[in-house]
């Protein structure tokens, strides 16, 4: 469903951080991104989410070359195929759970009524009316999972999303992580410098100065 | 006073100033101007008690008094008090009450030797609403609450009072009128419009009161009297001049002047010397002189008098002595003009001859104001 | 690390980073303390110099008599000169004479021309002496000479040896200036004469305006004056300096304190505006505060940090405003004059005084305010708990702190008690404080009102709504306070601005219905008078009635009448009114008293509001007025018949039937005519007539609509200063809300970070801020118009009439404040749409990444 092809990306002053990248990922595959700080990983992540482009390649989504689209046009494509999570979670403060959580539905127009559904899932019966300033972080993360994924993403994107959290907390959102893009149909893409984190993906890829190259198996479910 | 420190460097028209610009203005002017104001001609005779009182037809006339007085403790005080009336020749068709056709303007002085200075005031006003006057008829001048009367029998009666001194003095004639000059009219230059009428009342036998400090004194003492009125007075090249009136231990009564001119030596002089017995010697112009023989400088104005003076009437010497030498009337605060005035002792050919006032106007410089 | 060069880094960072909001602050605070200090510079310049020049004129007496009306017989003056204990007497025959040439200028075309005797006036007015030419002593005492000062030759256009042309009643004269009057002040327009020569050239013989008096030394001044009033009977008032001056306070005090209390009004916007800044940016540093507090910064030390850029903002911009505030009053001065065109003070032209403590007392306001805006927010910084704080999410928590409702309903209940309160001083202290706390109280409850507000608007919405109006409701529903503090100086600037705005347009169409009543006929026609008599004797008035064309003639004798030492004049005017019903002729506040009431006998006078407030009278109350034949000027008694209003003269003014004045006077002189024409006739016809007359040229004949035109021109002007500080006031709102909107976005970066990702489109996220700018300011709009005609009320019925003394109805300008309204609203949008811009940016997009 994603496809990266011959992607090339240098930095605005010139350092060279992917050359000539090249990948496929399936409908319903779900793979860590490891590698050293400052190989590319964000900017990865920023490439597949149509918020940055290539300087040359073609990343196509079920056939579509983003790169191609306008900003209208990528925004719209997030809107409806991605969900992200993010290390700091990004939940706004002054809407309740419920209503972060309801937000892609309320962009894409449509109805809210799987919110609750979604609240039970990630485990927070419950605490739909409270604001974010009474959750804890890992509960914050919950959160933007749910947001991640209430809208049926094709794809998620979640960026290092344990970075903030405890390890027994992190175990408990990665499993909460894997299993509801699993129950949703969604790929996904986390990446990580955690193994503890990359090992719950059903593979491991290395991103590294020469691409991604997969690592020794993942996910051992 | 500071106050008067302030205004005082204003050209306001004052006593003294206007008195001696008048006299050279308005005898420059008299040919020019068409005034109603009568001239001095020869061949008038004064009459009395008429001419004792104001000639408004004359642009100026005043009253000017002199003397020396004694306190109960033989203290020698010399007192001087001048009423001025003068006719602006404005506001003829003024019905205000306020038109300014006459002002009154009025000195005393008071030469203390205790004091060692000399104690003067002045004060100016129109005529009108009472306040302000020198009526016809007889001597009878007012300003505000100064007074110089002439009551019926000749005895005359000053009150001049101010904030810290004053004169409260009758002043009762022992000899006749004495009219210089022609009859009364008195020269004062080549020109014949050059002059005044002119009469003198030596030898007054003074009584009354001196406040100094505002502490009354009574006093006693022999006066001098000039009253003079004129239209056209001093002749334009006049730079000033040296007058003395005195009163004489025998009963004589001595007047002299001299007008000296602006390129030095005098332009005009006159001496009346009237011995006891009524007869007048009258001296001409070339038999009067006037020598300096010592000068004083004053420190307040720093212009040198002539305030020991030797004074030759025909063959007679005059020698005459300061009471003190600072009798300054320093007007510069208030009026921009300086003389000196005072007290005088005589001889006469060096024995002691009496008592008298010196006048020498004219020796400070126009002040740069 | 030495902790002065932390603060040091900490400081400069900051600004570095938030240079705009900085320059924001400073701005405010400079153009507040700016605004307050030029107006405290310019009343002060030209209340000083209105003194200085009123006293040059009363020169140093000890007392002075004046008579009850503006001139009296002079025969008072050699009763006084001679009276025990007096050591001189200066007749002063004083005279506000209209120069021909200066028509035009109707409310400035007097020459004040003061009639003195020079010999008197040496010792009391040295002043006021002519300088006549060298050799020309005596034209001090001419009756053809006029002495000038600098600023009168200057606005005559003549010099020492002209011809001065003035009107004197109906005829001409000439006179010659003589020389000029070095010691008048600088600006100071007048001029003197001889008192003989004033009085027979002006016509006034016999008369004086005052005489002053020099009291010997000794004699005790308290006790010589009750003797003297005793002695003087009821037709003279003895007069001390200081009667004097408080009659010159009193002039214009209203005028000055209303002025400074609108350049307070820019203070406090401007206080507000920094409060704001300051506030919002500790709340938005509060996570840093939080860490510096973790990494061992002690409380002292954060505060103390807080405060000192708090401080050093206030120093910036105090200075920045006292340079500034100079600098406006300078240029008022110079282009519009000391009572910035409306008329206060005439014949005067001030020059601005440095006084050091006036500036230092501007300079700590300034830094009063802002280091007290630091405060409140530092000591919350300070006393949260690092931990919490360290949590996103918690700002609006900590804003609710600086906003109780107990606080705010507090202010307002104290408003409301204030309004009952009588003036102090005959001032409206407790008006402007009842206004100062309905602001305070306002912008206090605004977080309260917004949060209330948009979560019904949420729940009406609810569910149906759309993502992004979900999320602009829920944002300004549940962060109210951030809101309200970025709304605080547009709501303090649009309430006072819809205050003023409604004050003045009551004013306005007040004053329009009352000249409409007060100017019913077509023509009027005076002199150009001099002094207190009536310009036409009957022979003229015969001549002029008779004239064809005109239907009905009113002729009116206005005179100035002296009640209180303390006081300025009050006016008496002698006119036909309408004895059946008042109320055609007098535009009456209530229903007069109608004849029949009146008890046999007696003379009815209809008083002005001010006759009521300042000198007591009531409605059918017997008073005794000094309205009298002039010989004998004794009290006579009349009754208040009614109550006028009276827009024209705030010290008071009184009216009686023509009929009634000439028969307790005698004096059948008029000044004024008002003509009715008939019909056919036209008004240039009617002005040709007249000016056919043998005295027409003396003639200043006015169109009744010409005046009003005039009088609404006048009163335009007198507001201009007005118009400018509320736009001054909405400049500083807005720059308020741009700089709290710029900060804001700031702070949210990452929040529109993570819309963006999640699907939320650039133009999405601009018209979310817009329509949080814009319904908040629609909210702050509807809040300062309630507040604001709050405010406008007590304008308009206690400050106006306690300080004035007139009453007016209420009227709202509707069309101009809905366009005020859209302008803000546009604005306001327009300003959060600029400073939001940085929103969309690509910087937005990697603000969510942290491990960069």
């Amino acid at each position: 469903m994603l496809e990266l092809c011959k992607i090339n990306k240098a930095y605005a002053e010139g350092r060279k951080v992917l050359t000539n990248l090249s990948y496929t990922l399936r409908a319903g595959e779900y793979v860590a991104i490891m590698g050293d700080s400052g190989v590319g990983k964000s900017t990865l992540l920023n490439l597949i989410a149509g918020l940055d482009t290539p300087d040359s390649g073609e990343i196509r989504i079920n056939g579509v070359a983003i790169s191609s689209l306008d900003d209208d046009a990528s925004t719209q494509l997030r809107r409806e195929q991605f969900g992200f999570i993010f290390q700091a979670f990004h939940v706004l403060p002054h809407l309740t759970v419920s209503q972060n959580i309801a937000l892609p539905l309320l962009l894409n127009g449509a109805p809210t009524e799987r919110v609750e559904q979604m609240l039970a899932e990630v485990g927070l019966r419950d605490r739909g009316h409270h604001f974010p300033r009474q959750l804890s972080g890992g509960e914050l993360q919950r959160v933007a999972i749910a947001r991640a994924l209430i809208h049926r993403p094709k794809l998620v994107l979640a960026d290092e999303p344990t970075g903030n959290l405890d390890p027994d907390t992190a175990h408990d959102i990665l499993q909460l992580m894997r299993a509801e893009i699993k129950a949703n149909g969604a790929s996904g893409i986390i990446v990580t410098h955690s193994h503890a984190a990359a090992a719950t993906a059903d593979a491991i890829l290395n991103l590294t100065k020469d691409g991604l190259h997969p690592a020794h198996a993942g996910h051992s479910q | 006073m500071n106050m008067s420190k302030r205004w005082g460097q204003y050209d306001l028209l004052s006593l003294i100033r206007m008195i001696i610009l008048l006299f050279s203005l308005f005898a420059a002017n008299t040919l020019a101007e068409t005034s109603r104001l009568m001239p001095v001609v020869p061949g008038h005779a004064l009459t009395f008690p008429h001419d004792y009182g104001a000639h408004q037809d004359f642009r100026i006339e005043w009253w000017y008094m002199t003397g020396w007085l004694e306190t109960e403790d033989k203290k020698p005080l010399g007192f001087q008090v001048t009423f001025f009336r003068y006719a602006t020749d404005q506001n003829h068709d003024n019905p205000s009450r306020f038109a300014a056709k006459y002002l009154i303007i009025a000195h005393v002085a008071l030469s203390d030797p205790a004091a060692g200075k000399l104690m003067h005031a002045e004060k100016t006003a129109r005529e009108g609403f009472e306040l302000a006057y020198a009526k016809p008829g007889n001597t009878d001048v007012k300003l505000d609450e100064w007074t110089l009367v002439r009551e019926e029998n000749g005895r005359y009666l000053v009150d001049m009072r101010t904030e810290d001194f004053g004169l409260q003095l009758a002043l009762t004639p022992t000899q006749k009128v004495l009219l210089q000059g022609e009859n009364g009219f008195s020269r004062k230059g080549l020109e014949p419009e050059q002059a005044s009428y002119y009469y003198s009342e030596p030898h007054l036998r003074v009584t009354g009161t001196v406040l100094r400090q505002s502490k009354p004194v009574a006093v006693s003492g022999s006066a001098w009297l000039d009253h003079e009125w004129s239209t056209a007075y001093l002749d334009p090249n006049a730079d000033g001049w040296d007058w003395v009136g005195a009163n004489l231990d025998d009963g004589s009564a001595l007047m002299a002047f001299q007008i000296r001119g602006k390129k030095g030596g005098k332009v005009w002089a006159y001496a009346a010397l009237r011995d006891p017995s009524g007869q007048v010697k009258f001296f001409s112009p070339e038999q009067v002189e006037f020598t300096p023989t010592r000068t004083w400088q004053s420190p307040h104005t720093e212009a040198v008098y002539p305030v020991a003076m030797h004074i030759r009437t025909g063959e007679i010497e005059w020698q005459l002595t300061p009471l003190l030498d600072d009798q300054e009337l320093d007007s510069r605060q208030s009026a921009g003009a300086v003389y000196w005035e005072g007290a005088v002792t005589l001889t006469r050919d060096r024995q002691p001859a009496g008592r008298g006032y010196l006048e020498l106007t004219g020796y400070v410089k126009p002040l740069a104001l | 690390m030495k902790s002065v060069s932390l603060s040091r880094w900490l400081l400069l960072g900051e600004w570095r980073a938030h240079i705009l909001q900085v320059i924001v602050a400073i701005m405010a605070i400079a153009i507040g303390i700016a605004l307050g200090y030029s107006i405290h510079l310019i009343n002060t310049a030209a209340f000083n110099e209105f003194s200085a020049a009123s006293k040059n004129l009363s020169g140093q007496s000890d007392l002075q008599v004046h008579g009850r009306s503006a001139f009296f017989d002079e025969s008072l003056y050699p009763m006084l000169a001679k009276y025990e204990g007096v050591a001189l007497a200066n007749p002063v025959l004083e005279l506000d004479v209209v120069m021909p040439n200066k028509l035009q200028n109707r409310n400035d075309h007097k020459l004040k021309i003061v009639g003195l005797d020079m010999f008197r006036a040496t010792q009391i007015s040295p002043d006021l002496l002519g300088v006549p030419v060298e050799g020309k002593r005596l034209d001090g005492l001419a009756d053809d000479a006029i002495f000038l000062s600098p600023a009168a030759m200057e606005w005559l256009q003549v010099e020492q040896g002209d011809v001065l042309s003035l009107n004197a009643g109906l005829q001409t004269i000439t006179l010659r200036v003589a020389g000029g009057l070095v010691r008048a002040r600088s600006g100071q327009r007048i001029a003197v004469m001889d008192i003989g020569a004033a009085q027979w050239r002006f016509q006034q013989l016999g008369l004086l305006s005052r005489i002053e008096l020099k009291l010997k030394h000794g004699v005790n001044h308290a006790a010589f004056k009750a003797e003297l009033t005793k002695q003087l009977g009821d037709q003279y008032l003895v007069v001390e300096v200081t009667d004097q001056e408080t009659r010159i306070a009193n002039m214009s005090r209203a005028y000055r304190v209303n002025l400074n209390m609108l350049a307070l009004v820019a203070l406090f916007t401007g206080a507000f505006l920094v409060f704001s800044t300051q506030a919002l940016s500790v709340i938005r540093r509060r996570q840093q505060f939080a860490m510096l507090r973790v990494l061992g910064f002690t409380r002292r030390q954060l505060l103390r940090q807080i405060v000192l850029e708090g401080a050093l903002l206030g120093m910036i911009g105090s200075l920045l405003g006292l340079g500034l505030g100079y600098a406006i009053a300078a240029m008022a001065i110079q282009f519009l004059g000391g009572d910035l065109g409306s008329n206060f003070f005439p014949g005067i032209k001030p020059s601005i005084d440095f006084n050091p403590l006036a500036a230092l007392t501007f300079f700590l306001i300034g830094l009063g305010v802002t280091v007290l805006g630091s405060m409140a927010p530092a000591f919350e910084a300070v006393r949260a708990k690092p931990a919490l704080a360290l949590r996103s999410g918690s700002e609006d928590a900590a804003l609710s702190k600086l906003s109780t409702p107990w606080f705010a309903m507090f202010c307002l209940m104290l408003a409301m008690l204030f309004t009952q309160l009588p003036p102090v001083f005959e001032l409206p202290i407790f008006g402007y404080l009842a206004i100062a706390l309905l602001l305070i109280g306002g912008i206090a409850l605004m977080p309260r009102f917004a949060a209330r507000i948009f979560t019904s608007l949420q729940n009406v919405w609810g569910a149906q709504a759309g993502a992004m109006v979900t999320l602009v409701l829920a944002r300004l529903a549940n962060a109210p306070n951030q809101a309200a503090i970025a709304l605080g100086g547009i709501l303090a600037s649009f309430s006072l601005m819809v205050a003023m705005a409604i004050m003045v347009t009551s004013f306005r169409v007040s004053v329009d219905g009352w000249l409409t009543h007060v100017l019913p006929a077509d023509l009027y026609v005076r002199t150009v008078s001099v002094g207190d008599q009536g310009g036409f004797q009957l022979s003229e008035q015969k001549a002029m009635a008779g004239l064809s064309g005109f239907e009905r003639v009113d002729f009116f004798r206005t005179q100035q009448l002296r009640l209180d030492p303390g006081r300025p004049e009050i006016m008496l005017i002698a006119r036909p009114i309408d004895s059946i019903d008042p109320r055609n002729t007098l535009p009456m506040v209530d229903d007069a008293m109608t004849p029949t009431v009146l008890p046999e006998g007696v003379t009815p006078i209809w008083v002005s509001e001010a006759m009521v407030d300042l000198y007591g009278y009531r409605p059918g109350e017997k008073v005794s007025l000094p309205i009298g034949k002039a010989a004998d000027t004794v009290f006579n008694e009349f009754v208040v018949a009614g109550v006028w209003r009276d827009y024209g003269r705030q010290f008071g003014a009184v009216q009686m039937q023509l009929a009634d004045y000439q028969r307790l006077t005698g004096d059948t002189s008029v000044n004024n005519l008002a003509v009715w024409l008939g019909s056919g006739a036209t008004l240039d016809a009617a002005m040709a007539n007249l000016r056919q007359l043998p005295f027409g040229d003396a003639l200043e004949i006015s169109k009744s609509r010409d005046m009003r035109a005039l009088s609404l021109e006048i009163f335009d002007r007198s507001f201009a200063v007005t118009y400018l500080l509320e736009i001054v006031a909405v400049v500083i709102g807005l720059l308020g809300v741009g700089a709290s909107f710029s900060a804001q976005t700031l702070a949210r970066a990452k929040e529109f970070g993570m819309l963006r990702h999640i699907g939320v489109m650039r133009r999405q996220v601009l018209v979310m801020l817009a329509a949080e700018g814009g319904l908040l300011t629609a909210m702050g709009i509807v809040l300062g118009f309630v507040l604001g005609w709050a405010i406008s009320l007590i304008l308009v019925f206690i400050v106006n009439p306690q300080s004035f003394h007139w009453t007016m109805q209420l009227h709202l300008p509707w069309g101009w404040l809905t366009m005020v309204a859209v302008i803000m609203l546009v604005s306001a949008a327009m300003t959060a749409l600029i400073a939001g811009r940085r929103a969309v940016s690509g910087n937005v997009i990697r603000a969510v990444r942290e491990d960069w």
